[in-house]
């Protein structure tokens, strides 16, 4: 389970984030949904250990993270994190040789999955082949946790489709997910978890099953209410 | 140490190119140089031994025979050595920011690999080092194909030869990067990577607090100065000449120590609670 506890963020002296919390299970696909510059890619990152928080604790499987923690939990930001001049048989290479937990066998199914050409080089691929191999390298890690930023933003509608299905494969199954969007539509049906972020505080955080049985309403119908209301 | 190595590895691949080019020019230009020296002079001799009517002897005696320091004060063989210190000196800054700028931010990746942050400190570090010494080692090895050059251009009585020692022991800038002894070779580059460290230091400051982060930077690198110079300071003004040699030698070395070990702890707490993507 990833943790994240009353975390507080400044830039400067405007406080970012303010006693954000929730929590993120494994084998479940939560959602950060809020409007851009609202803090999303904040909380990953502070997630990550890649920006400094002023408050709050975050703890992944009860621990604080550290190095070992890399081989447990990934960031696919929303550009790819891999030399532009790599070719993506190469980039993959870094990988293998960087994490223990790289897994070529599931890094060749996504290739095909994708329909990737190793020999392609990455500041040659198209915007939604960028997305899919930067996908392929936070995906073929065998890590409990996935952090995945904006993963449908600026990509042609059949990368999306392709996107999409990556979550209800076996590539996704038992991990936890979180992912932060702005365009719920792609994959209302498969979130388990919403996390609704407004003025940098968590507006409301519910199990959608749960919602769905309870009020009748769907993730948008809270969004409205929250952004419209 | 695995991965260490491998990040070495993989941060001189990302300037092998560029590094390769730059032994290319520096290879290239300095040939070039010895052979425009090297006619010049000999054009000079024929002008005035056929024309002037001089004789060897009085050429010689007018204008000295052509030895290599007439090539090595000649831009054609500074300037690549220039160029290359240039290099180093710009890449220092380059081998960090090139990770944050751009659309593909690397840093995302490097900081979060399952090795220690300051792997990656000591791996960029490394790299400058590799790059400095493979540049020294470099204009060795070609001194002697240079030397070979003008000894083919410049018949023998016209010539002296000498060799890499005693060229570099009569010119101040490559004295510098040549020292002769040993202890001063350690205290040349000694001194080198304790700077580059510092300048690591300053860089991950600005990464930390971007604007504010330069700030501290400039009062840490002042801080670091004045412990690394403090014992020169002290006998110079305050102890009048108090330390033997030796002993203010063995201080200085401690500060550079001191000031070593402060950068790197700084360095790795700042990438460890403090860097920002």
């Amino acid at each position: 389970m990833i943790e994240v506890k009353n975390m507080v963020k400044k830039f400067g002296f405007k406080k970012v984030l303010d006693d954000v919390s929730f929590t993120a299970e494994k084998g479940q696909i939560t959602c950060l949904i809020g409007v851009n510059g609202v803090g999303k890619t904040t909380i990953m990152n502070a997630i990550m250990n890649l920006t400094p928080i002023n408050g709050g604790d975050i703890l992944i499987d009860g621990q604080k993270l550290n190095k070992h923690t890399y081989e447990k939990v990934t960031f696919i930001p929303d550009a790819i994190t891999m030399l532009p001049q790599m070719k993506i048989g190469e980039a993959m290479e870094f990988m293998s040789d960087f994490y223990d937990s790289w897994n070529e066998a599931r890094a060749n199914d996504m290739i095909d999955f994708f329909r990737l050409n190793k020999n392609d080089r990455i500041n040659t691929l198209s915007k939604g082949n960028t997305a899919k191999a930067n996908l392929l390298m936070g995906l073929a890690l065998d890590v409990d946790y996935v952090l995945m930023d904006e993963p449908f933003s600026g990509i042609d509608m059949f990368s999306r489709e392709q996107i999409a299905n990556v979550f209800t494969s076996h590539l996704i199954e038992d991990r936890g997910v979180i992912i932060t969007t702005h365009e719920i539509q792609d994959i209302e049906h498969l979130i388990d978890k919403a996390v609704l972020l407004d003025n940098g505080t968590v507006y409301r955080s519910f199990d959608v099953e749960e919602l769905r049985e309870n009020e009748g309403k769907s993730i948008v119908d809270v969004m409205r209410e929250v952004y419209q209301g | 140490m695995k991965r260490y190595v491998k990040l070495v590895n993989f941060e001189f691949n990302r300037i092998a190119k560029v590094y390769a080019v730059l032994l290319g020019i520096i290879l290239t230009s300095q040939i070039i140089g010895v052979m425009i020296t090297a006619n010049g002079y000999l054009k000079k001799a024929d002008k005035a031994m056929n024309e002037d009517m001089m004789s060897k002897a009085e050429f010689l005696q007018m204008y000295g025979q052509m030895d290599f320091h007439n090539i090595a004060y000649s831009i054609w063989f500074i300037g690549p050595i220039a160029l290359s210190v240039a290099a180093v000196a710009f890449y220092i800054f380059l081998i960090w920011y090139r990770d944050w700028f751009g659309k593909n931010t690397f840093a995302y990746r490097l900081l979060t690999l399952p090795t220690a942050r300051l792997n990656v400190f000591f791996a960029k570090l490394t790299t400058i080092v590799l790059m400095t010494f493979g540049f020294i080692a470099f204009q060795f090895i070609i001194y002697p194909i240079e030397s070979t050059v003008m000894k083919w251009m410049v018949p023998k009585d016209f010539r002296i030869d000498l060799t890499f020692h005693e060229l570099t022991q009569q010119m101040l800038d490559l004295g510098l990067l040549y020292p002769t002894e040993p202890m001063l070779f350690l205290l040349h580059y000694g001194i080198g990577i304790i700077a580059v460290t510092i300048l690591f230091t300053v860089i991950l400051f600005e990464r930390s607090f971007r604007w504010k982060g330069i700030i501290f930077g400039v009062i840490y690198s002042a801080v670091a100065g004045i412990v690394i110079f403090l014992p020169l300071i002290l006998q110079e003004f305050l102890l009048n000449g108090y330390f033997y040699p030796s002993e203010l030698i063995r201080l200085s070395m401690l500060a550079g120590v001191i000031v070593l070990a402060g950068s790197i702890a700084l360095s790795g707490y700042l990438l460890n609670k403090k860097i920002r993507i």
